[in-house]
């Protein structure tokens, strides 16, 4: 019987996935819950398992496809009787085991394909099982018609014009450009930074910070930070200093439901952390920071990037942001203009903490400053409300009586 | 340090016709072989072993030449301008797959490679020793010869097909131990020269895993010529006297003692793997040895594959070269795979045996309802012009709608006979598709069109059964 392996609903209202890389090919045995294809959904990748143990009979939906919740992707001989020629279900090998190429001599279900070397030579070009496609001539022979209205029957939907040419050979002797297929993390993120642009109206606005006390204040915690085992940096007290600007800024954490006509202001805090990876830019959430302290703030920023620069994070981290997080100052630079993470409304950037000249009461004094850069969506929030929220973050953050009194 | 899309260790008819396709594909490629180009076949198989084939064959049709009213006299065998003129068309086939390598632009290292890792490789040539960097690895070592214990290799007595064939001599009398395809070979080249043949098989037939009703024909046929033939039965012991030998054999009747010159041993082949490093590359085997493929000819390493003989059996310079075009267009991106139905084989004894796809037995055994239709060469112009009677073609076809599930033929050019039937399978042919095509007369494929009229129930040149 064949089976037909559905894009499974990864949760969270994911609509499609694209199919980052299948672990089996056309014609491999695969045992059940061996992990099988990855999937790449809204910035993290879910590696999905086989749903039943079989031989792979046909993959529809290529690597770089991006397939529907639902949609067929793969089909799969499970071995169970259905009157169909072969019928000797192979052992499912071992993790370990490579499955021996089969004697195509002895084997009754390759002798009973009716189609000239010819035609099934199209058949694999176009990732089609033979064994599974009705021949319309005599006796079931199998054509070369039959074998392309199958490919093309089962491949409707949004896959139809990725006709991929063939992978180019290995290394293009003397070439001066080199070819990086455009997938993955970074599609998704060409795609969802694109998107943000378009469709939200966004402003940056920039104001500096004194972090001296701050810096202080680090220092006076790092020790007891390090008692429980983690490493404390700005970050949890920048998310603390955020908490009581969001609450009496609400709008900044919202996002507009354009369907609905509706804000929605959220009553929950889920800040984004930007985090840099090898295969890109990640998000992973950090949720309700405004019940946890900076200890198990500090614990669980470290966790999640940890997981993201490994590729491990599961759905569930990258999603339901309110706010994000980006912070650059360990690289460098003055300021940057960080694009919204839509559809969230507003986005931090922090940078560099430097000693700069500063008057204060008349005197150029040397302190710890740096530069916050707000990105919101203009389209919610006005300048004036984004200039006194952030305002509101940098008096928390410099006035360090105050900061106590959040972060604890 | 040279640098390749692909390095292919074994320059075979695997490796070389990898070598070729790949370097067609555009890839650059580099071919290492640490004896001569053409491996095994080329040089110790196929093609010397066919150049003694022809000999014996016209050395011993000359024999009965009166029957036919031809006069023969003084005829004999020159064995040192025999073994030249061998050596002659193996040079110029070798030189051949050097000229297509080079013309292709492949590289051709001449030496022994050893893998240091997937993608690095050092070859010790004449010249010294030259890195390889490669992007993909093709393993096509092939195999050796397999010996058996108390009957090792002594390049004298005890000798294998390689040394077989570069005799000086006929032997006066000769025993072969294995009743395979090579076995059977020697046996014919060597009794047609005028040796003795005493072949001993542990099997109870010739040809293990042949139709039985054609390896009877070549039974009877080498015993019609005074060949001893052993089944069940295998050495025990071997008593050297100088340059003969006592050899015992333990038979189901009994144990019998040969006086014997030499003792051809073709026992089987193993896969030659000692040198690729697997373990080091992670190269999985199955228990024989064999590196373990998919029908892509990828080992479980990425970037690594494994063609021909080293994949395992059936042993055929055929399948290697087959295996080597679909490595090199895998690893050239297309999606190409080893997918055919079946793989011919011929065995050049006498009469000669060629079979493709099932054998009755096999075919039943998978299910199938099986028809069997024969036509005797007894029956057949050509066979009969060309004073070869024996024989016959056996169609194996599924009751019903007469698909051609195999074909066995033993008799007068059988090797030659088979690639019809090979097309007509993996074309999906029908009986009726073979009857129905014209053959022309008077030849000795006619024999398969016969059968096949048979098979679809209204034979001319035989009566119904």
């Amino acid at each position: 019987m064949t089976f037909a392996f559905k894009l499974p609903d990864i949760g969270e209202g994911v609509a499609e996935g694209e199919i980052l890389k299948w672990m089996a090919q056309v014609g491999d045995q695969i045992r059940e819950d061996q992990p099988l294809v990855e999937i790449m959904t809204d910035k993290v990748n879910v590696q999905i398992p086989a749903p039943r143990t079989g031989k792979v009979l046909q993959i529809l939906a290529k690597e770089g496809d991006v397939a529907k919740v639902g949609q067929t992707i793969m089909v799969i001989d499970d071995g169970s009787a259905d009157g169909g020629a072969s019928s000797t279900p192979a052992p499912a090998p071992g993790p370990d085991q490579v499955t021996a190429a089969p004697q195509p001599q002895q084997s009754p279900s390759s002798q009973s394909i009716l189609a000239t070397p010819a035609t099934r030579r199209l058949a694999r070009e176009l990732s089609v099982d033979i064994a599974q496609v009705k021949g319309s001539g005599s006796q079931g022979r199998v054509t070369d018609d039959d074998v392309k209205r199958f490919a093309s029957a089962y491949r409707s939907g949004p896959s139809t014009g990725t006709a991929q040419a063939p992978p180019a050979p290995a290394g293009g002797a003397g070439s001066r450009e080199e070819l990086v297929p455009l997938r993955g993390v970074r599609k998704t993120i060409s795609e969802r930074m694109l998107k943000s642009l378009q469709t939200t109206a966004q402003v940056t606005h920039v104001d500096e910070a004194d972090m001296t006390e701050l810096v202080l204040l680090r220092e006076a915690f790092k020790g007891s930070a390090e008692k429980r085992g983690v490493h404390l940096t700005f970050m949890p007290f920048i998310i603390k200093a955020l908490v009581p600007a969001l609450k009496e800024f609400p709008y900044v954490n919202s996002s507009l439901d354009e369907q609905s006509g509706n804000i929605v202001l959220k009553k929950y805090y889920n800040i984004g952390i930007a985090t840099d990876t090898e295969q890109g830019l990640v998000v992973p959430v950090v949720r309700d920071v405004d019940k946890k302290d900076i200890f198990e703030l500090a614990g669980e920023i470290e966790a999640v990037a940890e997981r993201a620069r490994k590729g491990q994070l599961t759905l569930d981290e990258v999603r339901g942001g309110t706010f994000t997080i980006t912070n650059v100052g360990a690289i460098g630079g003055l300021f940057a203009t960080p694009i919204v993470n839509a559809p969230e409304v507003a986005i931090l950037g922090l940078h560099k903490i430097a000693k700069r000249p500063v008057v204060r009461d008349g005197r150029v004094e040397i302190r710890d400053t740096t530069y916050f850069s707000l990105s919101f969506d203009h389209r919610v929030v006005d300048g004036a409300y984004a200039a006194r929220f952030t305002s509101r973050v940098i008096e928390t953050v410099q006035d360090a009586k105050r900061l106590l009194s959040e972060v604890l | 340090m040279i640098e390749a899309d692909v390095a292919i260790i074994g320059g075979g008819p695997g490796g070389y016709v990898c070598g070729i396709r790949a370097a067609q594909l555009g890839l650059r490629t580099v071919v290492i072989e640490a004896d001569r180009l053409g491996g095994e076949c080329v040089n110790y198989g196929c093609i010397p072993s066919k150049s003694l084939i022809t000999v014996s064959r016209l050395a011993d049709k000359l024999k009965e030449a009166e029957k036919f009213g031809l006069k023969a006299s003084g005829v004999s065998v020159d064995f040192v301008q025999l073994q030249k003129w061998k050596g002659e068309v193996v040079s110029r086939l070798v030189s051949g797959i050097e000229l297509l390598l080079k013309g292709y632009h492949a590289t051709i290292l001449k030496g022994e490679a050893e893998v240091l890792s997937k993608d690095r490789i050092v070859v010790t040539t004449d010249q010294g020793r030259e890195a390889i960097s490669c992007r993909n690895l093709v393993l096509a070592t092939g195999t050796r010869t397999s010996s058996l214990p108390g009957l090792e290799f002594d390049g004298d007595l005890v000798i294998g097909s390689k040394e077989g064939l570069d005799l000086k001599s006929a032997p006066r009398r000769l025993m072969v131990v294995g009743g395979g395809a090579i076995g059977l070979e020697f046996a014919s080249i060597f009794q047609k020269l005028g040796s003795a043949i005493t072949i001993v098989e542990i099997m109870d037939q010739l040809l293990p895993g042949s139709d039985p009703d054609v390896v009877r024909v070549v039974h009877r046929k080498l015993e019609s010529r005074g060949t001893k033939i052993y089944l069940k039965s295998k050495v025990i012991r071997v008593d050297k006297k100088g340059s003969e030998a006592a050899v015992e054999v333990e038979t189901p009747d009994g144990t019998v003692t040969v006086e014997v010159d030499r003792i051809l041993v073709s026992v089987g082949r193993k896969p030659r793997t000692e040198k690729l490093n697997l373990r080091t590359l992670g190269v999985q085997t199955d228990p024989r040895g064999y590196v373990a493929t998919d029908n892509r000819m990828q080992t479980n390493v990425p970037g690594v594959y494994a063609i021909g003989d080293l994949r395992g059996p059936p042993l055929l310079a055929h399948k290697a070269s087959k295996e080597g075009m679909v490595a090199a267009e895998v690893i050239a991106g297309m999606p190409s795979a080893a997918d055919w139905k079946v793989i011919p084989d011929a065995v050049f004894c006498d009469p000669e045996v060629s079979s493709v796809g099932l054998t009755e037995a096999k075919a039943i055994e998978a299910g199938y309802r099986v028809k069997r239709s024969r036509f005797q060469f007894a029956a057949l112009g050509r066979a009969l012009t060309s004073g070869e009677p024996e024989g016959f073609v056996k169609v194996i076809s599924n009751e019903g709608d007469g698909l051609v599930l195999g074909v066995q033929i033993v008799g007068p050019e059988a090797s030659d006979l088979i690639s019809e039937a090979a097309l007509a399978i993996e074309m999906g042919a029908t009986v009726e598709d073979i009857a129905l095509t014209i053959h022309p007369h008077p030849t000795l494929p006619e024999a398969i069109m016969e059968a096949s009229e048979s098979a679809a129930g209204r034979p001319i040149h035989q009566l119904k059964t």
